[in-house]
C-alpha cells in the first residue's frame, strides 16, 4: 500500500473538495459526475433564506470580530453624568435659529443652553433630567425676561436678568433654587447693588459673585461644601466649581480654599508654586483645579484621574482656561487652543479651524463638550456629540458593550460547542462501533444527562464550582459547563450513524485487510458523518449562545462587568428599564436574536444540503 | 406491558438514588460547617478547651465526620441517625432553610403548587396549537401559509425566551396595558372569596403563559410537521388513498398515529426545557414559583433548600421520562410485545 501524503484532516478536505484522485478521462464524465460535496454546496447555497442567513452572521460575525478594536472596553468605565442616555447625536448641536447671532453659551452635562442676539434663549442636546424633569422646558418668566448671565449644572440652569432677578429650573427638587435670605433681599430691593460678573452651576448647587466680592452660594448643602470663610468674604474675584466643593481667586490675585473641608480636601493645599505669583485665571474640573499664572503658566492641583496634571509645553501664554468634566481647554495669548486630560470622547481633539491662531471670540467648555464662537459668529464644536445606542445605567456606552458582549458570548458558544462534540463523538463513536455493554452504559448516561433540566442543572455546577473563581475562570467554567451538559444530542446522533456504516462494505474491507477497531471508527467512519455533524455544530453553537445568554441573563452565567448578550439584559427586566430607557433592550436582544436566527438558517439549510430526504420536507 | 412499566420504574429509581449522591456531594464541596455555626453564639462565654470539646461533640452528634456515603444516606433516610432514628428525604425531611428560617417542605408548597400549575397549563397550551399547527403545515406542505409557518417558528426557537418575555411585557404591559407587569396578586388586594382569588392568579399569570407557550412553540411544530411529512410519504399512505379511504382517516388515523412516535420521543426533552425555561420566566416575572425559590436559594447559599428544589427537578424529569416511556408503549405495539 502506498504511502499517503499529507495530514488526514487535509486529505479528507481535499477528497471532500476535488472528489478522488482517479483521474477524469472523459469531457461528459466531468460534467455529469459531482462530488457530494459539490452537490451538497450547491443546494446549501441556492436557498434564499441560507444566503440570507450567511451575510447576516458574517457581518454581526466581523462587526464583533472587528469592533473592539475601535470600541475598547474599559471594564472599570462608569460615569453618573452619563447614566440612561438614550441614542442620540445631537449634545452640540447648536439650533440652527441662532446660527451667526450667538450671544452666549453654557455647556451643562449633557445638553447646552444658548442666548442669541434677540435675546431669546435656546436649549439643545438631551435635556430631558427625569420623566418629569426637562431642562428645555423653560419657564415662561424666564423667557419674557432680558437674560444677560446664566449657566448649566448638571441637572439645573441658572439665570440672571437685567433687573438682578435670578431664575433657576430644571431639577429644583433638591434645593437647588432656594436662594438664601441675603440674595433674595437683594433680589427684591432694587437699591441694594447687586451687580453679579459671574454665575456657575455646577451638581446641584450654583454660585454667584457680584463686582464688590461677594460670593453667593445656594443650593444643596448636603452634597457640596457651599459655605464660605467669613474672612474672604468681599473679597472673591472668581470662582470655580468641581462636582462638590469650590476655590476661589481673590481680588489680590491669590488662589484660596475658602470652604470648611479644609484639610478633608485634595484642594485645600494650594501648590507652593502659585503663593510667589499672581493669579489671573482659575478653572476646575470634576476633581482638579487648575491655575493660570500672571507669566501665564498652568498649575494644576487635586485627583489627578485623567492626566490633567500632565499639562503641556504651550507655544505661548495662556490666557485663559476653560475646564470640562475629566479635560482642560487652554488659549493662548496667540490664539491656540490647547486641550489635555482625558480624550475619551474626543474632548481634546480641537478641530484645525479652532486649533492654530483662528479669531475666536470666546470658548464654552462643559462636561465633555468644547464650544468655539469665532469672531465671524459661527461655532466650532468637540467633544462629545452623543451615543448611538445609548448608555445604560451606569453610564457605559451601550455600542461597546454589545461589541464586546458578542465576542465574549461568541467565543463562549464557540467552545462549548467543541467541547460538547468532542466528547459526543467520542462517546457516540464508542458506543456505535462496539455496541453491548459499552453502549447500554453509554446510552444510559446521555440519557440521564440528557434527561437533567438544563438550565437549574446549569445555574448549581455554576453556582457551587464557581463560588470561589475569579471572573475569567467563570467565564471556562461556563463554557465547560454547557460543553458537558450538551453533547447528549451529538452523541446520539454519531451513535446512530455509525451503527448504520458499520454495516458497509467498505468496513468489511477494512477490517478484512487487518485494520485497528479504533482507527475504524475514528478514521474510516467518522469522515462519512463529518457533513452531519457540522449540520450538529451549528445548530448547537445556536443553542448553547442562547443557554449562556440565559445563564448570564439569570446571574449565574458570565459575572459583571465582563459584557455579553446575556447580561447586557439582566437588568432590562424591569418596568422602568422596559417603559423608559428601551434602547437598553432593544439594541441587545435585536442583535442577538438576529445572530441566532441567521446561525439557525444556516444550520437548517446545512441540514438540507447534506441530508437529501431532509430537504422534500 | 406491566413488566415493562416495573421495570423502567426500578430503573429510574436507579437513576434517581446515583442523581441524588451526585448532588449532595457536589453540595459537600462547599465548604461549611454546621457545627461551628451553632455553637457560634455561645463561644463568647467559654474558655477554648470548652469550645473546642463541645464542638467535636456536636460534630459528632451531627455525624458530620461519617464517611460521604454514611451522610448521603442518612440525608435520604436510609441510614440511622446518631440517635437512632431515621430522620431523612424518604421520611419527608429535607432540612432547613436558612434562608426562610422554616424547613424546606413548608417553604416549597406554595411555589411548586403554582410552577406546576404554571408549567402544565403551558405544556397543554402548546401541545394544543403546536399539534394540529404542523399537521396542517405537513398536509399543505410548501404553500404560503406553511413557509409563513417555518418562519415564525424559526424565530421562536432562535429568540430566547427573555426577549420574548420583555417584547410582550413591552407591548401587552406597557403600550396596551392589558396585563400586570409583575408579580402574582394584585398588591394589597382582599379576597371575597377564593374564586376571587383564583381568577386573580389567572390573571397576573396569563402573560407568563403565554410567553412560555409562544417560546416552546417554534421547535415542537417543526418537529410534528417533519414526522408528519415522513409519515405521509410513506408507501402505506399511497396505499390508504388507493384504497379510497377519506383524506381525513389517511391524515389522522394513518399519518397521525405513525407520525406520533418520533414526537413523543422528543416531548420529554421539550418539556424539560420548558421546566427548565420557567426558571428564567419566573424571574422575569417575578413569581412564587420553584424557579424564583431556586434562584434567591443559589443567591443566598441556602443549600439545603436548593438541594431539594434540585430534587424536585430530578423528580420531574425522572417521571416525564417514565411517562414518556409509558405512552410510548401506548402507542408503539412493537414495545408492548418485545420487552
Amino acid at each position: 500500500m502506498a504511502k499517503k501524503k499529507g495530514f488526514f484532516l487535509t486529505r479528507w478536505l481535499k477528497r471532500g473538495v476535488m472528489g478522488s484522485d482517479q483521474e477524469v478521462k472523459d469531457i461528459m464524465q466531468e460534467e455529469q459526475v459531482q462530488t457530494p460535496f459539490r452537490t451538497m454546496l450547491r443546494n446549501f447555497l441556492s436557498k434564499t433564506t441560507v444566503r440570507v442567513g450567511l451575510v447576516g452572521f458574517f457581518l454581526v460575525f466581523l462587526f464583533v470580530l472587528i469592533g473592539p478594536r475601535y470600541w475598547v472596553l474599559d471594564l472599570s468605565e462608569q460615569d453618573s453624568t452619563l447614566i440612561n442616555l438614550p441614542p442620540s447625536q445631537n449634545m452640540m448641536s447648536v439650533p440652527s435659529e441662532m446660527k451667526g447671532k450667538i450671544a452666549d453659551i453654557a455647556a451643562g452635562r449633557t445638553y447646552g443652553v444658548g442666548l442669541d442676539t434677540d435675546g431669546k434663549l435656546h436649549t439643545w442636546g438631551y435635556t430631558r433630567i427625569t420623566e418629569k424633569i426637562n431642562v428645555a422646558d423653560i419657564p415662561k418668566e424666564v423667557q419674557e425676561a432680558d437674560i444677560v448671565m446664566f449657566a448649566a449644572g448638571d441637572d439645573h440652569v441658572v439665570a440672571l436678568d437685567k433687573n438682578g432677578q435670578l431664575y433657576v429650573w430644571g431639577n429644583t427638587r433638591l434645593q437647588q433654587g432656594n436662594f438664601t435670605s441675603d440674595m433674595k433681599k437683594k433680589m427684591k430691593d432694587p437699591d441694594e447693588s447687586w451687580d453679579i460678573i459671574q454665575l456657575e452651576a455646577s451638581n446641584q448647587f450654583s454660585a454667584a459673585v457680584s463686582s464688590d466680592g461677594t460670593l453667593y452660594l445656594w443650593g444643596n448643602s448636603n452634597l457640596a461644601d457651599i459655605k464660605l470663610r467669613s474672612q474672604y468674604q468681599g473679597q472673591v474675584a472668581k470662582v470655580a466649581l468641581t462636582s462638590n466643593e469650590y476655590i476661589c481667586l481673590l481680588k489680590d490675585g491669590t488662589v484660596a480654599y475658602t470652604g470648611f473641608k479644609d484639610k478633608g480636601s485634595a484642594f485645600a493645599a494650594i501648590p507652593e508654586a502659585l503663593k510667589a505669583t499672581k493669579v489671573v485665571d482659575i478653572a476646575s474640573t470634576s476633581s482638579t483645579m487648575a491655575a493660570v499664572t500672571e507669566d501665564g503658566r498652568v498649575v494644576v492641583w487635586g485627583n489627578d484621574k485623567n492626566g490633567e496634571k500632565s499639562v503641556p509645553e504651550f507655544s505661548a501664554p495662556v490666557k485663559k482656561l476653560y475646564g470640562g468634566r475629566f479635560h482642560y481647554t487652554a488659549l493662548l495669548e496667540n490664539g491656540d487652543v490647547v486641550c489635555w486630560g482625558s480624550n475619551k470622547y474626543g474632548q481634546c481633539d480641537v478641530p484645525a479651524a479652532v486649533a492654530h491662531g483662528a479669531k475666536i471670540r470666546e470658548i464654552y467648555t462643559g462636561n465633555f463638550q468644547n464650544y468655539a464662537v469665532m469672531e465671524d459668529g459661527s461655532v466650532q464644536t468637540w467633544g462629545l456629540k452623543g451615543f448611538i445606542l445609548g448608555t445604560d445605567n451606569l453610564g457605559r456606552d451601550l455600542l461597546t458593550r454589545i461589541v464586546n458582549g458578542g465576542r465574549v458570548t461568541m467565543t463562549v458558544g464557540a467552545i462549548s460547542v467543541i467541547i460538547a462534540t468532542f466528547i459526543g463523538v467520542v462517546l457516540g463513536g464508542l458506543a456505535g462501533y462496539f455496541g453491548g455493554k459499552t453502549d447500554l452504559l453509554i446510552m444510559r448516561i446521555a440519557e440521564v444527562v440528557g434527561g437533567l433540566p438544563f438550565i437549574p442543572f446549569a445555574m448549581i455546577l455554576s453556582a457551587v464550582i464557581g463560588s470561589r473563581l475569579d471572573p475569567t475562570q467563570k467565564m471556562y467554567l461556563v463554557m465547560v459547563v454547557l460543553g458537558v451538559l450538551s453533547w447528549t444530542g451529538t452523541c446520539r446522533l454519531i451513535r446512530a450513524q455509525i451503527l448504520a456504516q458499520r454495516e458497509m462494505e467498505y468496513v468489511t474491507a477494512a477490517k478484512a485487510m487487518g485494520i485497528k477497531e479504533g482507527v475504524i471508527v475514528f478514521r474510516h467512519i467518522l469522515p462519512n458523518v463529518l457533513s452531519l455533524l457540522l449540520v450538529s455544530m451549528t445548530l448547537d453553537f445556536a443553542t448553547c449562545m442562547l443557554t449562556e445568554s440565559g445563564l448570564s441573563y439569570l446571574g449565574f452565567g458570565i459575572p459583571l462587568p465582563t459584557p455579553t448578550w446575556g447580561n447586557l439584559l439582566k437588568g432590562a427586566n424591569n418596568s422602568v428599564v422596559i417603559q423608559q430607557y428601551w434602547w437598553q433592550w432593544v439594541f441587545p436582544a435585536s442583535i442577538f436574536g438576529v445572530c441566532t436566527i441567521c446561525i439557525n438558517m444556516i444550520g437548517d439549510g446545512l441540514r438540507d444540503a447534506v441530508d437529501p430526504k431532509s430537504a422534500e420536507r | 406491558m406491566g413488566k415493562y412499566i416495573l421495570k423502567r420504574c426500578g430503573y429510574i429509581v436507579v437513576v434517581f438514588l446515583i442523581l441524588s449522591f451526585l448532588m449532595y456531594s457536589l453540595y459537600n464541596l462547599i465548604p461549611t460547617d454546621p457545627a461551628r455555626q451553632e455553637l457560634e453564639p455561645q463561644r463568647k462565654g467559654l474558655k477554648a478547651d470548652e469550645y473546642q470539646m463541645l464542638y467535636q461533640q456536636l460534630r459528632k452528634e451531627m455525624g458530620l465526620d461519617d464517611p460521604l456515603v454514611v451522610r448521603y444516606l442518612r440525608w435520604m433516610g436510609l441510614w440511622q441517625d446518631t440517635d437512632g432514628t431515621f430522620n431523612g428525604v424518604l421520611e419527608g425531611n429535607f432540612g432547613y432553610s436558612n434562608l426562610y428560617k422554616r424547613n424546606v417542605v413548608e417553604v416549597i408548597q406554595a411555589p411548586m403548587g403554582n410552577t406546576i400549575f404554571i408549567n402544565i397549563f403551558s405544556t397543554i397550551a402548546s401541545l394544543s396549537i403546536t399539534i394540529p399547527l404542523g399537521i396542517y403545515c405537513a398536509v399543505h406542505k410548501g404553500k404560503r401559509f406553511d413557509s409563513a409557518t417555518q418562519v415564525v417558528t424559526m424565530l421562536g426557537y432562535s429568540i430566547p425566551v427573555y426577549i420574548i418575555a420583555l417584547i410582550f411585557m413591552y407591548i401587552f404591559c406597557v403600550l396596551w396595558r392589558v396585563f400586570p407587569i409583575m408579580g402574582q396578586k394584585t398588591a394589597g388586594m382582599e379576597y371575597a372569596n377564593s374564586w376571587e382569588e383564583f381568577v386573580d392568579m389567572l390573571y397576573h399569570i396569563a402573560l407568563p403563559v403565554i410567553v412560555m407557550t409562544f417560546g416552546s412553540l417554534g421547535g415542537m411544530t417543526r418537529y410534528v410537521r417533519s414526522s408528519m411529512i415522513d409519515a405521509l410519504s410513506m408507501d402505506y399512505i399511497r396505499t390508504a388513498r388507493a384504497k379510497g379511504l377519506k383524506e381525513k382517516v389517511v391524515i389522522y388515523s394513518h399519518a397521525w398515529r405513525n407520525a406520533l412516535l418520533p414526537v413523543i420521543t422528543s416531548i420529554l426533552g421539550w418539556f424539560l426545557g420548558i421546566f427548565g425555561g420557567s426558571v428564567i420566566i419566573e424571574n422575569t416575572f417575578s413569581l412564587n414559583g420553584m424557579g424564583k425559590l431556586y434562584w434567591q436559594g443559589l443567591n443566598n447559599m441556602d443549600f439545603e433548600l436548593v438541594l431539594a428544589i434540585q430534587m424536585f427537578y430530578s423528580i420531574v424529569s425522572l417521571v416525564g421520562s417514565l411517562l414518556i416511556d409509558i405512552s410510548y408503549g401506548l402507542v408503539d405495539p412493537r414495545v408492548r410485545v418485545d420487552k
